[in-house]
């Protein structure tokens, strides 16, 4: 076995899980990084554990690099909490779906039904689109319209007049 | 140890699945329970009385923090929860032979993280508790997959590792060349002083500090630079 | 004069319509407007000064570099190496941008930049107040610059290039009031029927290149010893090099059946038309003829083919001119004539050796004076549509010779120069064309066609003679009408206009005196090398009586009609209604091209456009189709929840770990 480190170990792995479990479940912003955080708390614990079976110090020195980068994690997770806060007033990860599927619904939760409207209030930002790629030739005005594939006037490549200064 | 993964499953689904008041604080109790049952099927400390009590006392701690702040409701006490959870950690630290991570961690984490958060979650709810805290996102399938990652890595520790590894040995990259010589103190004494961490982190490692150093740097600016509200956009 | 200020003048030529071009096309738009002449003005100008001066001084050899045992090879000023692809006697080829000179050069660069230059003065008056007059300049100089290069070529390849640079210019200059949709197509036409006639050109220049190695005109015409060592090589590649490039030339020169698109090039500018469509760029194909004689001289056939198709050519467009109602289609019909008049002459070398130089001097000849008269007539036409409001239908004016007469001056001293008056230009090159006619139908073998095609080219003349009278009996004479778009007082040509056209009208009238009578043109042409030298220079009288006469009948005739009993002509028209139809119709030539050709093409074009909506594009949208059909299942899970990400993330952790466990081997 481990030796005496065993059940270091294990709950090292325990906190693991359990900030795994918080991180997938919970929807508040604020308590997902908390979850992280307590991931990391397990990756910690079980560093130091096998640095302390190997009797040496790279275990420690791991673990100081992990607090630096969870404070920075910290200082720049809260800083964006706040932004996407300020433009929602709600902490709520479930807001922040745009980049799904465009013909998926915002929520697929039953239970939020009864709730207020999961859009944010502030319309929504103006996205690039990509221009139509070309369009069907016509080859001859008395062309029968009816064999072009489509008759929608956006689709149809026209030559743009020179833009009225 | 499965029966009390298992066990711990079904508690940590009826703690964070939207539930009476009752059945979650059972759940918690049960997962909890679950938990520290399977950390007993491992070889605790062998040492003195008082530090095998301590180890229980950390472990049990931060176990059930743990599990008390994923399914807690409110954002505040989920904090509170995991304050508590570092504390056991740190504790763990403790016992461990690193005082100076045990008080590093819980300067960083309970003094400055976790008030800050605390101060976010206050800034931004001061309404009381919100309907989107109320509900789990898919708590089956969360605790399912996390269980079985839990099953898989103890299945792992309890396999493996029949005999100790030999001390002072990390792995070699290049044979015959010790690798990060300064990380590795002479004797037993000499582990848990300040002094042979700060040789192996500013000797072994101190390129790595730099580095850490400027991502702090960064992240500070980053964040004064972010997080103000602008009439016009940010930065 | 010293060799650095040879090549100074002859790179001055091309080089000042070139900086014209760029500093109008660069500036012009924005900063100069209306200035924009000033930059074409005096680039013109100083091309003309300096084609003046080496048509002063090329000849007799002051310039020469070299008489040698060939004669004199001109004079070369040495460029760069525009297209090196390895060394010539490893296959490879390398085309040098020269300017090379001669006697034919220098007298062909002397109409083009005397002429350019004093319709580049009469388009300052004409274009005043539209609105694209910088980009006429810039393409105008563009234009001449085209020209010169070509004229100055030193190789094939150089000449093609410049052959199609040409080409682009009378595209852009056709196509000038691109709004128009008569104008676009028009430009359209010229640019797809000249593409077959450099399909030719081109297929030539490969020929040649395969057979000697070069494309050089020092070592592909003027060298006997390589033309010797190439027809023993290669005989039968050079058997179809006259007959492709004949194709090149009748496409540029407007010949039958590839003439269709002159006409209709009317469409631009009437500047343009003098300039392009009359004097220069339709003459490139004599010049090119001309210029590679020695290869037309190794094929009878093909210089008797190039006669044929200038006697079809003059004859049919003569009967179209007789009955078209708009001014510039007459001239337009006339030049597509004189051009076939030029070929006619060109091609009675197959009737003996010592014919092919004065059939190239005839030929060149009424290249010369035509360029001066034609140009005139475009420019007074031109000067008409000014006063008329843009009216160019002969019908809707008349007795303008009061309204406008300076115009109607200079536009008689063109129709008479034209109609082949006695002792003015186009008597005497005209008359030439027919003794070289005249001589070659004595020939053994060939003298039949030459004696038709005398007989057609006599008829022509006075077809000709006809046409160009009638035109002006019907415009300058009868009661004084004016159309509506005229306003009240219609204007005569302002200085900036009246001046070409005196110009231009002394040289009509007297350019053949000068150069004709004294033979001095034949004399200076024949420097040109690669051209035998004729001795013997006589007139004769009684074919110059024969074409006065029949000068003077045509007019006439027209008179008879047109003034005197202006009944008559409906009445022929009325009398014989198919005939009138054949010609007024143009022989239907463009129907019968649109139901031949363009049908058909159109025909391919719309199968090839169902085949691609019903089938390339089915087998487009069915490959597109299956990944969307893969991804209907995965893409469920793009939910946009960034907790569904995290479960994905764990679960490929799950995933992993299993891996590293063994659990899956």
């Amino acid at each position: 076995m481990t030796g005496d480190y065993g059940s270091f170990l294990a709950v090292g792995a325990a906190m693991f899980a359990l900030g795994g479990v918080g991180f997938v479940t919970r929807r508040n912003m604020i308590l997902i990084f908390l979850s992280a955080e307590l991931m990391l708390h397990g990756v910690s614990l079980t560093l130091l554990t096998f640095g302390r079976m190997h009797g040496n110090l790279e275990g420690q020195s791991f673990t100081i690099f992990i607090l630096t980068v969870a404070a920075c994690e910290a200082a720049l997770g809260l800083a964006l909490i706040l932004g996407l806060y300020q433009r929602t007033k709600s902490l709520d990860v479930e807001l922040w779906s745009h980049l799904r599927e465009s013909d998926l619904p915002p929520s697929v939760l039953e239970l939020d039904k009864d709730q207020p409207p999961l859009e944010p209030e502030s319309p929504e930002p103006p996205m690039p689109r990509l221009t139509k790629a070309g369009g069907v030739p016509i080859i001859d005005d008395d062309f029968p319209a009816e064999l072009a594939r489509t008759t929608d006037p956006r689709l149809i490549y026209t030559p743009s007049a020179p833009d009225e200064e | 140890m499965f029966a009390a993964l298992g066990a711990s499953a079904a508690g940590m689904w009826l703690a964070t699945s939207p539930r009476a008041v009752r059945l979650r604080v059972i759940g918690a109790t049960l997962a909890s329970a679950g938990l520290i049952v399977a950390v007993t099927m491992f070889d605790g400390p062998s040492g003195e009385l008082a530090q095998r009590i301590m180890f229980w006392l950390f472990a049990g701690a931060a176990l059930v923090s743990g599990v008390c702040m994923v399914t807690s409701r409110d954002p505040v006490y989920a904090a509170l929860w995991f304050a508590l959870a570092t504390l056991g950690v740190c504790g763990l630290f403790m016992l461990l032979g690193s005082p100076f991570l045990a008080a590093a961690t819980i300067i960083v984490y309970a003094g400055a993280i976790i008030v800050t958060f605390l101060f976010v979650i206050m800034l931004a709810q001061q309404t009381g508790l919100s309907f989107y805290d109320q509900r789990a996102r898919t708590p089956v399938m969360s605790v399912v997959a996390s269980w079985l990652m839990l099953a898989a890595i103890m299945w792992t520790f309890q396999r493996v590792g029949a005999a100790p590894p030999p001390a002072n040995e990390g792995p070699a990259l290049v044979a015959g060349e010790i690798p990060n010589p300064l990380s590795r103190p002479a004797d037993e004494a000499t582990f848990h002083t300040l002094r042979s961490l700060g040789r192996s982190v500013f000797g072994d490692y101190l390129y790595a500090v730099e580095i850490a150093g400027t991502l702090l740097l960064v992240a500070g600016i980053g964040a004064i630079a972010i997080a103000p509200r602008r009439t016009e956009g940010t930065i | 004069m010293s060799p650095e200020a040879q090549h100074t003048i002859l790179w001055l030529i091309p080089g000042a319509p070139l900086a014209a071009a760029i500093i109008i096309a660069l500036l012009g738009p924005k900063w100069l407007g209306e200035r924009s002449r000033w930059p074409c003005w005096i680039a013109q100008a100083i091309s003309a000064v300096c084609a003046l001066v080496l048509l002063a001084n090329i000849v007799p050899n002051n310039w020469v570099q070299a008489a040698d045992d060939n004669g004199p090879v001109g004079v070369v000023a040495s460029g760069y190496t525009w297209l090196d692809l390895g060394q010539a006697d490893d296959g490879g080829m390398q085309v040098r941008i020269d300017l090379r000179a001669d006697a034919i050069s220098a007298l062909m660069l002397a109409m083009v930049t005397t002429v350019s230059f004093l319709v580049s003065v009469f388009a300052a008056g004409y274009m005043h107040g539209d609105r694209g007059f910088p980009r006429f300049f810039a393409a105008f100089s563009l234009f001449v610059f085209s020209m010169c290069m070509l004229v100055l070529s030193s190789n094939y390849l150089q000449l093609y290039i410049f052959w199609e640079g040409v080409g682009l210019c009378s595209y852009l200059l056709i196509g000038y009031w691109y709004e128009r949709p008569a104008a676009a197509a028009a430009a359209k036409k010229a640019f797809v029927v000249n593409r077959i006639g450099d399909m030719g050109f081109i297929l030539a220049i490969f020929l040649i290149w395969t057979s000697f190695n070069s494309l050089d005109f020092s070592s592909v015409l003027f060298d006997a010893d390589q033309m010797r060592f190439a027809l023993d090589q290669h005989p039968n590649r050079l058997a179809w090099v006259p007959f492709l490039l004949l194709i090149g030339a009748m496409a540029k020169s407007a010949q039958f059946p590839l003439h269709v698109w002159l006409p209709d090039a009317m469409e631009g500018p009437t500047p343009v038309s003098a300039l392009i469509h009359a004097a220069t760029m339709v003459t490139a194909g004599v010049y090119l003829i001309a210029r590679s004689m020695p290869l037309f001289m190794n094929v009878p056939d093909a210089q008797v083919l190039v006669s044929v198709v200038g006697a079809v050519t003059a004859l049919l467009t003569a009967l179209i001119a007789l009955t078209q109602n708009d001014l510039k289609r007459v001239l337009a019909y006339s030049t597509v004539s004189q051009l076939g008049f030029m070929f006619m002459a060109l091609g009675v070398g197959a009737a003996g050796a010592h014919l092919a130089t004065a059939g190239a001097t005839a030929g060149m000849f009424h290249l010369f004076t035509h360029g001066f008269f034609k140009a005139l007539l475009f420019l007074t036409a031109g000067s008409v549509m000014h006063s008329m409001g843009d009216v160019i239908d002969m019908r809707r004016f008349s007795g303008l010779r009061r309204a406008l007469p300076i115009t109607h001056w200079t536009f008689l001293c063109g129709a008479a120069a034209l109609a082949g008056v006695p002792l003015l230009s186009g008597f005497w090159s005209k008359d030439e064309i027919l003794v070289v006619l005249h001589e070659a139908s004595e020939h053994p073998q060939y003298g039949n066609y030459f004696a038709t095609i005398y007989w057609i080219a006599t008829i022509t003349a006075a077809l000709t003679a006809f046409y160009t009278f009638r035109a002006y009996f019907m415009t300058f004479w009868g009661p004084e009408r004016f159309p509506a778009e005229a306003g009240h007082h219609p204007h005569d040509a302002p200085p900036v206009m009246a001046w070409p056209l005196r110009l231009l009208a002394v040289a009509a009238l007297g350019i053949g005196l000068v150069t004709g009578v004294t033979h001095w043109f034949a004399r200076y042409l024949q420097h040109t090398p690669s051209m035998e030298p004729e001795e013997h220079m006589v007139f004769h009288v009684d074919l110059m009586v024969l074409s006065s006469a029949v000068a003077l009948a045509g007019i006439a005739a027209a008179w008879w009609m047109y003034v005197r009993r202006t009944g008559v002509a409906s009445g022929v028209a009325s009398r014989a209604p198919f005939l009138y139809d054949l010609s007024a119709k143009k022989f239907f030539l463009d129907e019968i091209y649109n139901a031949v050709i363009v049908l058909p093409l159109r025909l391919v074009a719309k199968l090839m456009y169902l085949i691609d909506v019903f089938v390339i594009d089915r087998i487009v949208d069915t490959v597109g189709a299956l990944p969307r059909l893969l991804s209907a299942g995965p893409r469920l899970l793009h939910a946009g929840f960034v907790s569904n990400y995290a479960l994905m993330m764990w679960v490929g952790l799950l995933a992993c770990l299993g891996y590293m466990l063994g659990l899956f081997s």
